[in-house]
């Protein structure tokens, strides 16, 4: 980097920050001012493109997505709320991350692209709109059910073949000379066909437990409904997934532990090599040392038992 | 129809909880943001967004509209980092995961994206994260409401208590580590 001299005053970051951001909150004469000194400091120049290269490596910077419920799925940035509307407009090529955002972004309801108002709604009113959605459903398709010596039949439209309603009219008057307990001339075919029999054991057991019923609610005082079993299961999926939840959080924390501690093992190694690198050069020295004395000890007898051999 | 903040709060004050819902719904996705930024932890920055969230409801009757609410819920949401980090004594650490390999990386890419760009913008992200994780907490807190948030100097000053030419300074100093640290690594990484 090359240092050029800057003589705008103590004040110089302030001033780059302001401009970089376009967020000037004093005159427009300190801006102006600022804007004149850049065309002649190549220093300031210098600065405020780099740091521009940092802001635009600072954009691409999005945390994780989180896994809260909602509705929105880009990237932060570009659908968060603003936290304020004064935010001054795009500003030449300033790579504001900001100036970059569209401008619904000024509107917070634009966080909210997709709620999931349905789920604070109760599951039994969720089963219960379910099942007038199929009710209703089914009467629209006008769903027509038959159980005959051919066994279980559905039928769904609107048109109906004269061979059908032959059957349902035989059906129907049936029933009612079954009912009334007259045999009107019936065909000994159809008093043996098997739904005869179905539909009387169900008529029978129908009528028992309405009795049963009857009786019970006459007898018993009116007592508030018990919370639908459904919530049970959905009790236990939500605690599952919590419980998931939580290993997988406490194994990520156990990874980032273990990771810190192989961390602290490697710089305590690394630091322990190097203080017994350096001892042993001590000790090496010292040996050195030690033994060149000896030498010279040596060679200082060496020299008095000569000088005694020829004396 | 379209409720503003203000409306909000007033409805929940008077006891309309889904209004309250409408508020989570519209800043949970801000203060989480703010949160990873400034203390690096997915877990711990989802934990400090429902936390903020939690006390914002408990405090909602005493808060009379001195401020806005969303520099309102920004303070409650920087104070619980701040309290997170000096609980954790230590700086905070962005975690790079550990565990996603390519496969995971690719199937949450854009469908246009190659392995190759994919890799090489986490890659910067991972720079970006790293080199914002040495900035001392005032310095980082001031990047993020700026660049993230779009917060006015001014507000910044009122939300962090201090000088707006301290923000400022602090906004300065930051970039200037950042940009140092950015070229350093990504010269390494050439």
């Amino acid at each position: 980097m090359t240092e050029f001299p800057c003589g705008y005053g103590d004040d110089r970051d302030e001033a780059i920050v302001a401009w970089l951001y376009d967020d000037v909150d004093g005159s427009p004469a300190e801006r102006a001012r600022f804007e004149t000194h850049l065309q002649t400091c190549a220093r300031c120049r210098e600065d405020v493109a780099a740091l521009r290269g940092v802001r635009a490596q600072l954009a691409r910077w999005s945390p994780p997505e989180p896994s809260f419920a909602v509705g929105s799925r880009s990237s932060d940035v570009g659908s968060q709320p603003s936290a304020v509307g004064s935010q001054p407009s795009a500003v030449g090529s300033q790579p504001s991350a900001v100036s970059r955002q569209p401008s619904s972004v000024t509107n917070p309801q634009s966080a909210i692209r997709n709620p999931q108002w349905w789920s604070a709604v109760p599951a039994w009113a969720q089963v219960a709109a379910a099942l007038l959605f199929l009710g209703f459903s089914a009467g629209v398709a006008n769903f027509d059910v038959r159980y005959d010596k051919n066994g279980l039949s559905i039928r769904t439209g609107w048109s109906k073949t004269p061979a059908l309603d032959v059957a349902q009219t035989q059906l129907t008057s049936a029933a009612q000379s079954q009912r009334m307990g007259v045999a009107q001339g019936s065909s000994p075919a159809d008093q043996n066909a098997p739904w005869r029999a179905d539909l009387a054991a169900l008529e029978r057991q129908l009528e028992t437990e309405f009795r049963a019923t009857q009786a019970s609610a006459m007898a018993a005082p009116v007592r508030t409904v018990a919370p639908a079993p459904a919530t049970d299961a959905d009790v236990t999926r939500r605690v599952r997934v919590l419980v998931e939840d939580s290993e997988k959080r406490q194994q990520r924390e156990l990874a980032l532990r273990i990771a810190g501690l192989l961390r602290d093992v490697n710089a305590q190694r690394q630091a322990d090599l190097v203080k017994i690198d350096r001892t042993l050069g001590v000790v090496q020295n010292n040996v050195g040392i030690e033994v060149m004395k000896n030498r010279q000890q040596i060679n200082q007898m060496d020299l008095l038992y000569r000088a005694s051999q020829r004396q | 129809m379209t409720w503003t903040d203000e409306e909000l709060v007033a409805k929940s004050i008077s006891g309309d909880a889904d209004s309250f819902n409408q508020l989570v719904l519209r800043w949970e996705r801000p203060i989480y943001a703010l949160a990873y930024r400034t203390i690096g932890r997915e877990e711990d920055a989802r934990d400090v967004c429902q936390e903020t969230f939690l006390r914002a409801f408990r405090a909602l009757p005493g808060f009379r509209g001195q401020a806005k609410f969303s520099s309102w819920l920004y303070r409650i949401a920087l104070n619980l980092c701040r309290d997170w980090i000096r609980r954790e004594r230590r700086a905070p650490v962005v975690q790079p995961p550990e565990d996603v390999d390519l496969i995971e990386l690719a199937a949450a890419a854009e469908p246009s994206e190659s392995i190759e760009d994919l890799v090489a913008r986490k890659d910067l992200m991972r720079l970006v994260e790293n080199a914002m994780a040495l900035l001392p907490e005032e310095q980082r807190t001031a990047i993020v409401l700026k660049e993230y948030h779009g917060l006015t100097f001014q507000e910044i000053a009122e939300l962090v208590g201090c000088p707006l030419s301290t923000v400022k300074t602090r906004l300065y100093q930051g970039l200037i580590v950042l940009r140092r640290e950015l070229s350093k690594n990504s010269k390494a990484t050439r």
